[in-house]
């Protein structure tokens, strides 16, 4: 089956192809194609996953080469697929919860004008994903890079005659192209010092070669452009005002798969990391700082997407961490345990959006769990996960990466981490009390979603509730761990710290503490939260404009980048326009004075002719 | 004995100059087009004087060019007259001034 991988990425091009011609005909068979497509994608990737896991370990790395994609001079440069412990976990990942997705916007989007558009779009994005994931070289993996940016432009603003839609698609894009523009950068330093792209010439032998400089710079860049993808500090302006995009978007894109590729790149690349002596500490730094950042910023959203797009941020960047400290397993137990919960976190704040006409704000919600008993309890999974109460999925993710940074000796790190992690469990269980406990704040009457959409969402949260048991936990090291030695190699078991019984102890101490303290605050109703913002407007005012880091970049990029517009629009009209109208009218003037020596009368014309001809006559006369 | 080719010549410029003149002080349209059909003329036998003369024939062929140039040019320059006739009810080459630049 590994030979035949390259099916997994062509059935959602298929999809995409189908539906972008034939989306208006096919009607409601436009989604239902899309998901099985995708679930067929999935199929395979089972398969392919047995085959690999009946070889031997060291056997585990496959590249099937399809055929020479470009071959010029001393370049040359394959499609090959590669199979590999990494590249399937992203697969299975894409292809699982993306099929579930998809089966969940055939009845969310179902009454949406561009339904098969949508589909089409949705699918594409799952082949460009499935190329980047599935990449043997840094170009392809380029070319998969770009393609997911722009399926979530086109997503973002799917909705594109609501101004803030198309602006937060723009956004978006002129963001991420920053990281992305880097990251190019970093790709041709990487065929100029190592002379290839192909992974296993940059990543094998080839990364001994690189100086200490060269491989900074390439990790540095490369980081750029994974930072600008997966919403970290600093270029994470972009994720919270993606949420403009219709709901199973925001769900498929920007938490399970899109934002995590800036992880699975840097995991990916993690030889020419390690190469470097300073780029890890970058990415650990990063993701820190990214992870209780977001976590704070998601307390003060009142928008329950945007809350969620923060605790995206939060969580990514607590695989930044983990991938800072060399624990790549640990990121990637994560990145599969937060692709299950934030996936059905995102899709049951749909099922609100839909019960309550499009209402996001949390402060017009509260108290839905009588109505909507199925979507609280799926949420209250979700969300639980991602807090990390054991055994849900999340505890054991983020548990164990809270336990490598004491167990590594950072314990200032380790410190921090708690924080975040404790933050986590606050910011999370607010939106969880906010809409589904408390006093019914909204007049209209919310109703459930119907089954065919919750069906989805139950496998999201059977892997919420299951994925990090049945991964991160067994007898040496977690399985997931253990499947991807291969490709991360093994962390070295750390002595420091505080011992591993203690270490369980605090996270499950703190993530109770912190659920505890939201229901204080905002579901026993003996808390005045709603009164906040008037008590504390200068706090209530950095958290709900996370740190005013919009108004800072417009300060320090739109205010100079319209000056330097006018500016130009004024060379452009004084100067460039200037000179072509200014010669334009000379020409005019000129042209004012021929007439003058035309007076329309025929004869005096032919006196003129015959005059003309005696000169030249008499000339020519007297010449010979 | 033959006759001297400078009578032929002789004949030929008179004609060219009374076409000459026709053109220049005539207004009538139709006039001036007679007069620019005798110039054409006068050249024409200029051509066949030099042709025979020189005991060729280039001269004569070039002179039926002209002729046809000539016909052709009569049909256009007769369609103009006409339509400007229509139009202003008068032939004068004067009054089509008001096509000046």
């Amino acid at each position: 089956m590994i030979d035949q991988a390259w099916l997994i990425p062509t059935l959602p091009l298929a999809g995409a192809a189908v539906n972008l011609f034939l989306g208006r005909r096919l009607g409601k068979w436009a989604g239902w194609l899309s998901t099985i497509l995708v679930a067929a994608g999935f199929g395979l990737g089972v398969l392919v996953l047995a085959d690999l896991l009946s070889l031997p370990g060291e056997e585990r790395v496959h590249a099937v080469r399809l055929f020479e994609w470009i071959g010029s001079g001393g370049f040359a440069l394959d499609a090959t697929v590669r199979v590999d412990p990494l590249s399937m976990t992203m697969t299975l990942v894409v292809t699982g919860v993306g099929a579930l997705i998809h089966w969940y916007a055939v009845g969310y989007m179902e009454h949406d004008p561009r339904y098969g558009r949508f589909f089409a779009y949705f699918n594409l994005f799952v082949f460009f994903m499935l190329m980047l994931v599935l990449a043997d070289n840094y170009l392809v993996l380029y070319l998969g890079w770009e393609g997911v940016g722009l399926c979530s432009y086109l997503l973002i603003g799917f909705w594109y005659e609501r101004p803030a839609a198309a602006s937060a698609a723009k956004k978006a894009f002129v963001t991420t192209r920053i990281g992305d523009a880097a990251m190019m950068l970093g790709v041709v330093l990487i065929w100029v010092h190592a002379g290839s792209l192909d992974f296993d010439a940059v990543l094998g032998e080839g990364a001994g070669g690189l100086s200490q400089g060269v491989a900074t710079a390439i990790s540095l860049l490369l980081l750029a452009g994974a930072v600008g993808k997966s919403a970290q500090v600093p270029l994470h302006v972009w994720l919270p005002d993606a949420m403009e995009g219709p709901t199973p978007v925001s769900a498929l894109i920007h938490a399970a798969t899109m934002v995590t590729a800036g992880v699975y790149l840097v995991v990916r690349s993690h030889v020419l990391f390690e190469a470097s002596e300073v780029a890890l500490a970058v990415v650990l730094v990063i993701g820190l700082v990214s992870a209780i950042y977001a976590a704070l910023a998601s307390i003060g959203q009142w928008d329950i997407k945007r809350a969620l797009a923060y605790s995206t941020m939060s969580q990514i960047g607590f695989m930044f961490f983990a991938v800072g400290m060399r624990f790549y397993a640990g990121a990637m137990l994560l990145l599969v345990c937060h692709a299950f919960y934030k996936a059905l976190l995102f899709l049951t704040s749909g099922n609100v959006l839909h019960g309550l006409d499009d209402e996001t704000d949390l402060r017009r919600m509260g108290g839905l769990r009588g109505q909507m008993p199925i979507s609280a309890t799926l949420f209250a999974i979700g969300a639980l996960s991602l807090a990390g109460i054991p055994p849900l999925a999340g505890f054991f993710a983020k548990d164990h990466i809270v336990s490598v940074a004491s167990q590594s000796g950072r314990d200032l790190a380790w410190v921090l981490a708690s924080v975040g992690a404790f933050l986590s469990a606050l910011y999370i269980a607010r939106p969880l009390f906010l809409a589904f406990f408390g006093a019914g704040r909204n007049p209209g009457r919310a109703h459930e979603a119907p089954w065919r959409m919750n069906a989805p969402l139950a496998l999201l949260a059977s892997g919420a509730v299951a994925a990090g048991g049945v991964l991160g936990l067994s007898a040496e090291g977690g399985r997931l761990e253990r499947f991807l030695e291969p490709v991360g190699g093994v962390l070295e078991p750390g002595h420091g710290g505080l011992p591993e019984a203690t270490l369980i102890a605090v996270s499950v101490m703190l993530a109770v503490l912190a659920v505890a303290v939201a229901w204080w605050i905002w579901a026993s109703g003996r808390v005045d939260w709603e009164a906040f913002p008037q008590r504390q407007p200068e706090l209530a005012g950095w958290l709900a404009s996370a740190f005013y880091v919009n108004a800072l970049y417009s300060w320090l990029v739109q205010v100079p980048g319209k000056g330097f517009g006018r500016a130009l629009t004024a060379v452009d009209d004084r100067v460039i326009d200037g000179a072509v109208n200014e010669v334009a009218e000379d020409v005019g003037r000129a042209s004012r004075l021929a007439p003058l020596i035309q007076s329309g009368f025929v004869r005096s014309y032919a006196l003129a002719f015959l005059l003309g001809a005696a000169a030249l006559l008499l000339f020519l006369g007297l010449r010979f | 004995m033959r006759t001297p080719i400078s009578y032929f010549l002789i004949v030929s410029a008179m004609l060219f100059a009374i076409g000459t003149v026709g053109v220049l002080v005539r207004k009538n349209a139709l006039i001036i087009f007679m007069s620019v059909e005798l110039q054409l003329n006068a050249v024409n036998l200029a051509l066949v004087s030099f042709s025979r003369m020189h005991g060729n024939l280039d001269g004569q062929v070039l002179a039926f060019f002209s002729m046809v140039v000539a016909a052709a040019e009569v049909v256009v320059g007769l369609a103009i007259i006409v339509n400007v006739y229509r139009r202003r009810q008068s032939a004068s080459v004067d009054d089509v001034s008001v096509l000046r630049g």
